[in-house]
């Protein structure tokens, strides 16, 4: 589209450099983070890789496929005889982590879906602050770039785990004389700028579903996702703010030597006692931390579940089920997220009184998510289903994200949560929900709206072999770990439990026997995982040879969907809209009977005696 | 399309984008400063010492205060001409507003450099003493007066943790005075002979030796682990054995050192530390406290200093004690760790290092006399004194009756003591050390429990205090510079729609008052509870 009497022609025939890299489009940005968190992804998923075997192999070296990326110096440094140590496992794992956490899965969610998606969906031209969003990328990519860089610093990565918890965290690379040069530091200061980016990036998109929606498009003719994306914003908005002091009281820690968290009397096996003035509280980090942390969890989820819910009814020619419970209940679960976080501190002697409390609410918060599952459940019932790529995910999102979901209930709960705390089985949990639910609907999202992208559909093929072993194979990893953790494997065991084994079979180890019966689950999880990699590579395919030599779409809404996206050239030009959309009914209406097809787009006039001449 | 609604409002929110976005990210200041004071309040219950109760002073506190409050009214003044289209008085009231704004930054710029000056230790037995610390010896370079000091005999450098910043500065006390203690062959066949001078070259050129044999020893540790797997598969016995069975074990194990035994040439020799010895006599060697430790603080015995890159300097440990100059005795902790141990508090402090000084024991006898007088004063009124009255000297304590007799105070009352004191003007960020010559007391190393300037290292309160000032700091010259873009770049704008730039120092203005709101509630929590 090319509007000739706007007076911005410069936005028209824009440079190389501001279409692709400096873009204040939306769209770009979205496709900017989507692209970059992926890389992220894959980047995380092969430090995941080299972790598996440590777990799987204690004893083996590493494989050559593993260890090509390390330079000779690194692995002089951080290898032991070709073995991952202790110290580098957990470098490993806590970048493994963060990575995933605030560099893949957040970006690819709300950055990439929400800032390609929303604007398109609520009929505007752009972004409400085109500029800031640009900056909100940039200062991520920078934060990111800074927290996995710090590998090649002297001080490795950070590696106190992605929840970073003081002391250990203020002890690991204290010894360093530049604490800025550090990767604990780097970690810290590359947190702080992805927040401050969240923070741009919430603030735009707030404004702009309040104030940029379309003519006739009234709040509850929104689609679900840009209820979603609302309250992920109001999520990262208020609740990222008290990690950002969290990050800089630590930053202030290392690089001044304060004492916020800190307690008297701080004592090192190795370097003694601390040379700081104590009275801190290890505590507050933690309550700072998970005052993010638990809405972190919905900021994950929510993008996803939205993804869910657009392919949803597009897939079964029918409404959503349950619309309004659906937007009540994101509302409340929102609300509800601020006030669950201290059931990851269960363990930390808060006292009874205040695990009750928190308890109490985790109980509840489960009420609005089952409402939002079950509501795209029975959305399937009675529906005409399309098994379309979108679809096939989407199916797998509900009872996988159900797997993860179920299997936190008896976290909630103090007394179950002191056997389960820290064990495999908290692994298993939250990976459930995180990998084959959210990115399994993220996946369903790439598929969706790939042919707004390019014009194209993605290959079917090349999904049904991305799709099915990646089906499989993450529950034959994720599934082990629920086992093994209620047997009571730990975590962050670098070793997969050798340690704890015993040859002896009159030994009063009687762990250890516990450890050798399911420790051989191990090799299976492990194989999974690299078989997963190899399942990626079909995706990988699909995703960049689709831009050229897939199937071409014959219109500009190919899957015959409601909503406005759907209403744009393809691909959208700058601006989007070739004229102002009016919205004139709900984003769901599939089989309405006034209309001959089974849709009934939102921006189609009323079939009246009045406008029939249009 | 364009983006509406950048300038006129949207009808059914009544509002323009960026007085919705203005909104929003004052919603999450408030978190994030929600967060600073949470962190404060937690901090000041859960505090295991006694918090510092006013200790900043509060007349510049109170100046701040007011100057930004008028600045957050000019501002209102400035958007109402620009309403009113009234260019040069917008001009004018805006300036004024960034005056203030300046006037603020260099108001806690003092505060600032005035806490950053002064030193504080707490004592062995957790008596604090706070004052200007000196030169140990007159003259000197101010910035090495708490030096850790040691008559180093031998250097030992860590060739794989040694930093050039410490090097570099260390070499200069180094000179030539330090010679390899034994031969030292490369790998590269380069020799350095006993006797060697220490120098940036050898200790570069060792490093990169030791870090190249350590890649080399591990490529060749690893191809050997590789071969002994491999080799236990092809075992027949082992076949189909996991991991952790003994027999593959100990193959591997034998294996192993069968394979490193066949690949011993190709090992390298590994020199992971330098030693170095002084070729005549102990040289003094002079080290930023925070750089390292003491092993034995005591002067005149052997002992070790560590640096952070592990470099180790042995010797005998020189005069590192703090000489200084001080405004303030705090004897709280000293007595909150009695009571802990049912120790009477009043033998505490009378046991304590401090009072054994006669200059030190005065300003208690008569920090004695200034607490018995206001006993019987708050006695009329039916009031106790707090803690802070009874084991805090402060510096208008100390500067007041140091000139005066404790006879003469004994005859005095409360009233009249309390005269004596200086007031807010006198010492207008803290105690000044350029007019009154408080008493000098030299604490050596050994009685130092932990020492700082008041920095966010002396303490929690002060770390507080300075990351939320700092934070609000950082927020004032955001503040100023969108406002000052506005006053010198916003002319253009309002040739093009005056309304625009109405609009935007309007939201400009938002943002500034809840800057002036934010110190409004640091103020009382900070300096005044």
């Amino acid at each position: 589209m090319s509007d000739h009497h706007d007076d911005h022609h410069d936005h028209h025939n824009p440079g190389f450099i501001q279409k692709y890299i400096f873009s204040t489009d939306h769209k770009m940005i979205g496709i900017q983070y989507g692209i970059t968190a992926l890389l992220f992804l894959l980047f995380g998923f092969y430090l995941m890789m080299v972790m598996r075997w440590s777990i799987a192999y204690p004893t083996e070296p590493l494989p050559a496929w593993m260890s090509w990326l390390f330079t000779e110096d690194w692995k002089a440094q951080w290898l032991s005889e070709g073995k991952l140590p202790g110290e580098t496992y957990n470098m490993f794992g806590a970048m493994h982590g963060t990575i995933m956490v605030f560099l893949g899965i957040v970006p690819l969610g709300f950055g990439a879906f929400g800032n390609y998606v929303t604007p398109l969906q609520i009929g505007a031209p752009d972004m409400a602050f085109p500029k800031l969003n640009m900056m909100s990328y940039w200062i991520y990519l920078l934060g990111g770039l800074m927290m996995c860089g710090s590998f090649f610093l002297e001080s490795g990565a950070a590696k106190s785990g992605w929840t970073n918890y003081p002391p250990l965290s203020f002890f690991a690379d204290s010894q360093y004389p530049h604490q800025f040069w550090t990767g604990q530091t780097q970690w810290l200061i590359g947190l702080v700028l992805l927040i401050t980016s969240s923070l741009l990036g919430s603030v735009n998109f707030i404004t702009t579903i309040i104030n940029l929606r379309a003519k006739g498009l009234t709040w509850m003719r929104l689609p679900f996702l840009v209820w979603a994306m609302l309250v992920t914003a109001f999520l990262l908005l208020l609740a990222f703010p008290p990690l950002e002091v969290a990050g800089i009281m630590q930053v202030v820690d290392r690089m001044f030597g304060s004492s916020f968290f800190q307690p008297s009397g701080l004592y090192h096996q190795q370097i003694g006692l601390s040379d700081a003035s104590g009275g801190g509280s290890p505590l507050l980090y933690q309550h700072l931390f998970w005052f993010l942390g638990h809405p972190e969890v919905y900021v994950l989820l929510l993008p996803a579940i939205a993804c869910v819910a657009e392919i949803i009814p597009v897939n079964t020619r029918r409404p959503i089920w349950g619309y309004k419970s659906m937007v009540y209940g994101v509302l409340v679960l929102g609300f509800l997220s601020f006030i669950v976080w201290a059931h990851h501190m269960y363990m930390t002697g808060m006292g009874p009184a205040v695990s009750a409390f928190f308890q109490t609410t985790t109980t509840l918060i489960s009420i609005p998510s089952v409402i939002l599952l079950t509501c795209l459940l029975i959305s399937l019932w009675g529906g005409s289903i399309k098994f379309t790529p979108p679809m096939l995910w989407a199916c797998a999102f509900l009872p996988m994200f159900g797997i993860g979901g179920l299997t936190g209930l008896p976290l909630a709960f103090n007394l179950v949560d002191l056997h389960l705390h820290d064990t495999y089985y908290v692994i298993g949990h939250f990976h459930y929900v995180v990998a084959p639910g959210i990115l399994f609907g993220f996946f369903a999202g790439i598929h969706h709206w790939f042919p707004k992208l390019t014009g194209r559909y993605m290959s079917r093929t090349l999904n049904h072999l991305h799709f099915w072993p990646s089906l499989i194979l993450m529950n034959t990893l994720f599934f082990p770990m629920l086992i093994q953790g209620m047997a009571g494997f730990h975590r962050r065991w670098y070793n997969g439990g050798d340690a704890y084994l015993t040859a002896d079979p009159d030994s009063v180890n009687v762990f250890g026997k516990t450890v050798a019966e399911y420790i051989d689950l191990n090799i299976m999880m492990s194989w999974s995982a690299w078989l997963l990699c190899a399942a990626q590579i079909p995706f990988v395919i699909n995703l960049f040879g689709s831009i050229k030599f897939g199937r071409k779409t014959n219109s500009d809404n190919p899957w015959n969907a409601c909503s406005l996206e759907w209403a744009t050239p393809t691909p959208p030009g700058h601006g989007n809209f070739i004229e102002e959309p009016v919205a004139y009914r709900g984003s769901y209406e599939y089989a309405r009977p006034e209309v001959e097809e089974d849709f009934y787009p939102q921006w189609k006039k009323p079939v009246t005696d009045e406008n029939k001449e249009d | 399309m364009e983006i509406p609604y950048i300038v006129e409002p949207r009808k059914d929110t009544g509002l323009n984008n960026s007085k919705i976005a203005i909104w929003l990210f004052l919603a999450s200041e408030v978190m994030l400063f929600g967060g600073l004071f949470s962190g404060y309040v937690f901090l000041r219950i859960y505090a295991d010492y006694p918090w510092p109760e006013r200790t900043l002073p509060v007349l510049p506190g109170l100046i701040n205060t007011f100057v930004l409050i008028g600045s957050s009214i000019t501002v209102v003044f400035a958007w109402v001409a620009l309403k009113l289209r009234e260019w040069r008085k917008f001009q004018i009231y805006m300036s004024i507003t960034l005056i203030c704004a300046a006037l603020f930054m260099v108001l806690k710029g003092v505060e600032y450099n005035a806490k950053f000056g002064h030193q504080a230790i707490r004592l062995d037995d957790y008596t604090v003493i706070e004052g200007h610390a000196y030169p140990q010896e007159e003259g000197g370079d101010k910035k090495i007066t708490k030096n850790l000091n040691i008559q180093a005999e031998q250097i030992q450098i860590d060739l794989k943790r040694v930093d050039d910043k410490y090097y570099e500065t260390m070499g200069a006390q180094y000179g030539e005075h330090f010679v390899l203690a034994e031969d030292l062959t490369l790998n590269s066949k380069t020799k350095y002979e006993k006797g060697t001078a220490i120098s940036k070259e050898l200790i570069d050129a060792a490093k990169k030796d030791f870090i190249d044999a350590l890649a080399n020893n591990s490529n060749v540790n690893i191809a050997v682990a590789r071969q002994a797997s491999k080799d236990a598969g092809n075992q027949p016995e082992l076949d189909g054995k996991r991991y952790y069975d003994k027999d593959r074990k100990d193959f591997i194990a034998k294996r192993t050192k069968e394979l490193k035994a066949e690949q011993e040439d190709n090992y390298q020799n590994i020199t992971p530390a330098l030693t170095f010895i002084a070729k005549e006599g102990a040289v003094d060697i002079s080290v930023n406290p925070r750089w390292g430790k003491l092993s034995n603080p005591k002067e005149g015995e052997k002992g070790t200093l560590k640096l952070k890159d592990e470099t180790l300097i042995s010797g005998t440990t020189a005069d590192s004690s703090i000489t200084m100059r001080v405004d303030g005795i705090d004897f709280r902790h000293t007595v909150m760790k009695a009571v802990e141990k049912g120790i009477d508090p009043e033998a505490a402090i009378n046991n304590s290092w401090l009072l054994k000084d006669q200059s030190m024991k005065l300003i208690w006898d008569k920090h004695l006399v200034f607490v018995d007088k206001l006993q019987n004063y708050l006695d009329e009124h039916d009031k106790e004194p707090t803690d802070l009255d009874l084991y805090r000297i402060t510096w208008q304590e100390i500067a007041g009756l140091m000139d005066k007799d404790i006879e003469d105070l004994e005859k005095m009352d409360h009233h009249e003591i309390a005269a004596l004191f200086p007031g807010d003007i006198e010492g207008f960020a803290g105690a000044n050390h350029t007019r009154v010559h408080y008493p000098k007391i030299n604490v050596p190393r050994e009685q130092v429990r932990f020492e700082a300037v008041f920095s966010p290292r002396w303490n929690t309160y002060y770390a507080t205090y300075f990351t939320i000032t700092g934070l609000h700091g950082l927020h004032v010259i955001g503040g100023a510079i969108v406002l000052g873009y506005y006053l010198f770049f916003g002319r253009k704008m309002y040739d093009a729609n005056p309304e625009w730039l109405a609009n935007r120092v309007e939201v400009g203005g938002l943002f500034w008052h809840f800057v002036d709101l934010v110190w409004i509630f640091l103020f009382p929590i900070l300096y005044l509870m």
